[in-house]
């Protein structure tokens, strides 16, 4: 932990120096720094530790006051910036105890006779106190306070550089599993993975993969590299997955005309939006996973042509879009600049309603 | 109606959209001869209706060109009475593949007021299914992943279907469904050993059992010791088997009630 992080946490709280100080000795990685300062991935906080304790009435106070807190903020995010209101966060701090108590299912049955008992933690209480703080006052993203996401039927961890797998991004799996449905093939073919942030969709698709099956993963991100390889092994698959750094298809070469599947959520965000978007968004995911040039469509239609070559003959992509206008621009763009080359061009609705993806087959 | 709707049940019309996110449809209009009322959602233990999410939404949310990945059906808000009897509707539908099952659904999430994806960060995870063939609404929104509630929802659908849709009986000719078999408790003297140990009320498969059970309480009006001897068992056998489940109590006491009959205890 460098210096400029200790200055930043610092300013947060003025417990937090000691905080760092003996989380240093006990916790390789703290989880109050803001910006990613190694490369070691942080562990999520419902999976260290129970090593600190406080009493039941203890607890109780931080969540009476955390309650308060949450409470305040009434709808007030929700009228600046389309933000979460207090009955969302209400939820997110029921998740935070959850993950922070070692058995949280005990806090239900407590009685009368047990207010002096004593609970284990997975973080110090006056740790709790302090990120909970970021969550409201910094608008902190709830993942990245807690450190993961629950994202299909997976835990990811997520931190700072790193974005947070968005539940829309889910139905992409969805499609990968219905095309393998209908062509066994794919089961066993190369599936690659662009811009794969934490790792949910190549993790998700490895776990429905066949025997032979393999996922290549990339992103441009450091941080994002060494997430997505945590998250790999924390689910074993690390014969399965390989993680590479480096832009786009720059990691694949050799593997021109061999590739089965290719998603991707790529930014596609228009550059004139990204002032606008909700705080725990445009103040602290990272700006790399979101800004897709000035219409939001450089990105995509750069993974558009690369597909021509990548794809072998039948293979199929699907990438996630801002929307029908980005969707719409990406079949007309692929019918008339790649005349002939995909077949079965598709545009898919999140189950929002909302136009969300394109997919196709590479003729 | 498609084909493949089932036509034993009868149903209530039309849907209300300004009550949508409230009314689960009373599918069985001749065995619920009170008016369709809200089912209240607080005594329901496996089929827990959550509304937290609801109250932060409007009716807009389900408009109908809304498509969905899953939705194969035509949105129909309206469901003309359906009488006919066709016995294994019911039970055929309990019994589907979740994926089946799911293919007559319309599933949704709540409208993103906004353009969502990338911009949000709201952790709404909630998911609303709806069975077009019987307009049963199920939505689940307690996890934290959204693949997790559309599990949830569907397997609170398939309860729902089970407490609603009723399979019409031949009482002269009754013989117990080995789905029912597998439910009743040892002591049944109809039961057969070869069974294998009695399925409780957290195994999915219970669902099936207690659509059965369901059919042979209406089928016999009401009648709690009618049914335990079809069944093998004493009246008291049979009552701590319909008390072991909320769900099941309910729905056998708002068909007593409706009867005149005392709910059980």
């Amino acid at each position: 932990m460098n210096l400029s992080t200790l200055t930043r946490a610092s300013s947060l709280s003025t417990t937090i120096t000691s905080t760092t100080l003996r989380r240093s000795i006990t916790i390789s990685s703290s989880s109050l720094s803001y910006t990613p300062t190694s490369t070691n991935p942080k562990t999520p906080l419902f999976l260290r530790p129970p090593i600190f304790t406080a009493t039941l009435t203890d607890l109780q106070k931080f969540q009476n006051w955390a309650k308060t807190l949450t409470s305040s903020i009434g709808s007030s995010f929700k009228d600046s910036d389309n933000g979460p209101d207090s009955t969302i966060l209400h939820r997110e701090l029921n998740w935070f105890i959850e993950d922070a108590v070692e058995n949280p299912n005990s806090l239900l049955t407590q009685s009368e006779t047990e207010i002096g008992r004593v609970v284990k933690l997975r973080a110090e209480l006056g740790d709790l106190y302090t990120l909970w703080k970021q969550r409201i006052e910094k608008r902190r993203p709830f993942q990245y306070v807690v450190g993961c996401e629950h994202w299909r039927d997976l835990v990811l961890s997520v931190e700072e550089g790193v974005l947070i797998p968005r539940p829309e991004t889910e139905l992409i799996v969805d499609l990968v599993c219905d095309v393998m449905k209908m062509n066994e093939e794919m089961k066993s073919g190369l599936w690659v993975d662009l811009g794969t942030g934490s790792g949910a969709i190549g993790i998700a698709i490895a776990r429905v993969l066949g025997e032979f099956g393999r996922v290549i993963a990339t992103d441009l991100s450091p941080v994002a590299v060494h997430v997505a390889q945590f998250n790999v092994k924390r689910y074993n698959l690390q014969d399965k997955v390989s993680v590479m750094q480096g832009s786009w298809f720059d990691p694949l070469s050799g593997f021109e005309g061999r590739v089965a599947g290719l998603v991707s959520n790529p930014p596609y965000i228009p550059s004139g939006h990204i002032n606008g978007l909700q705080a725990e968004v445009g103040r602290h995911e990272p700006i790399l996973a979101l800004d897709g040039g000035e219409d939001g469509m450089s990105d995509l239609l750069h993974l558009c042509n690369g597909a021509e070559f990548m794809l072998k003959s039948g293979g199929f992509f699907a990438f996630e879009t801002n929307g029908e206008d980005q969707c719409r621009f990406l079949v007309d763009h692929m019918k008339s600049v790649h005349n002939n080359s995909f077949c079965d061009l598709k545009i898919i609705p999140d189950l929002a309603g909302i136009q969300r993806f394109v997919t196709g087959i590479r003729s | 109606m498609s084909a493949d709707v089932p036509k034993s049940f009868l149903i209530q019309g039309p849907w209300q959209p300004s009550h949508m996110a409230l009314h689960l449809m009373k599918s069985c209009l001749k065995l619920f001869p009170n008016p369709p009322s809200p089912i209240t959602p607080s005594p329901l233990r496996r089929c827990q209706i959550h509304f937290s999410i609801l109250n932060t939404t409007t009716t807009t949310s389900f408009s109908p060109n809304r498509t969905s990945l899953f939705h194969y059906t035509t949105i129909n808000d309206k469901f003309p009475p359906v009488s006919s009897s066709n016995n294994d509707g019911g039970r055929e539908l309990v019994s589907l593949s979740d994926e089946k099952l799911l293919s007559q659904c319309e599933m949704d999430t709540y409208k993103a007021s906004g353009p969502g994806g990338q911009h949000r960060n709201k952790r709404e995870s909630a998911v609303r299914l709806k069975h077009i063939p019987t307009g049963i609404v199920a939505q689940a929104s307690e996890d934290r992943s959204q693949h997790k509630n559309r599990a949830s929802a569907l397997a609170r659908l398939r309860s729902l279907l089970a407490l609603k849709v009723r399979n019409t009986i031949d009482l002269e000719t009754y013989t117990p469904p080995p789905e029912l078999l597998q439910v009743l408790p040892a002591k049944s003297t109809i039961r057969g050993s070869d069974r294998g140990p009695q399925i409780g009320p957290n195994n999915p498969k219970f669902v099936l059992g207690m659509q059965a059970l369901l059919d042979l309480i209406f089928a016999v009006e009401g009648s709690v010791s009618d049914a335990a001897k079809k069944l093998g068992l004493s009246t008291g056998a049979l009552s701590r088997l319909i008390l072991s489940d909320d769900s099941l109590r309910q729905a056998v006491n708002e068909f007593r009630t409706s009867k005149g009959m005392k709910p059980l205890k």
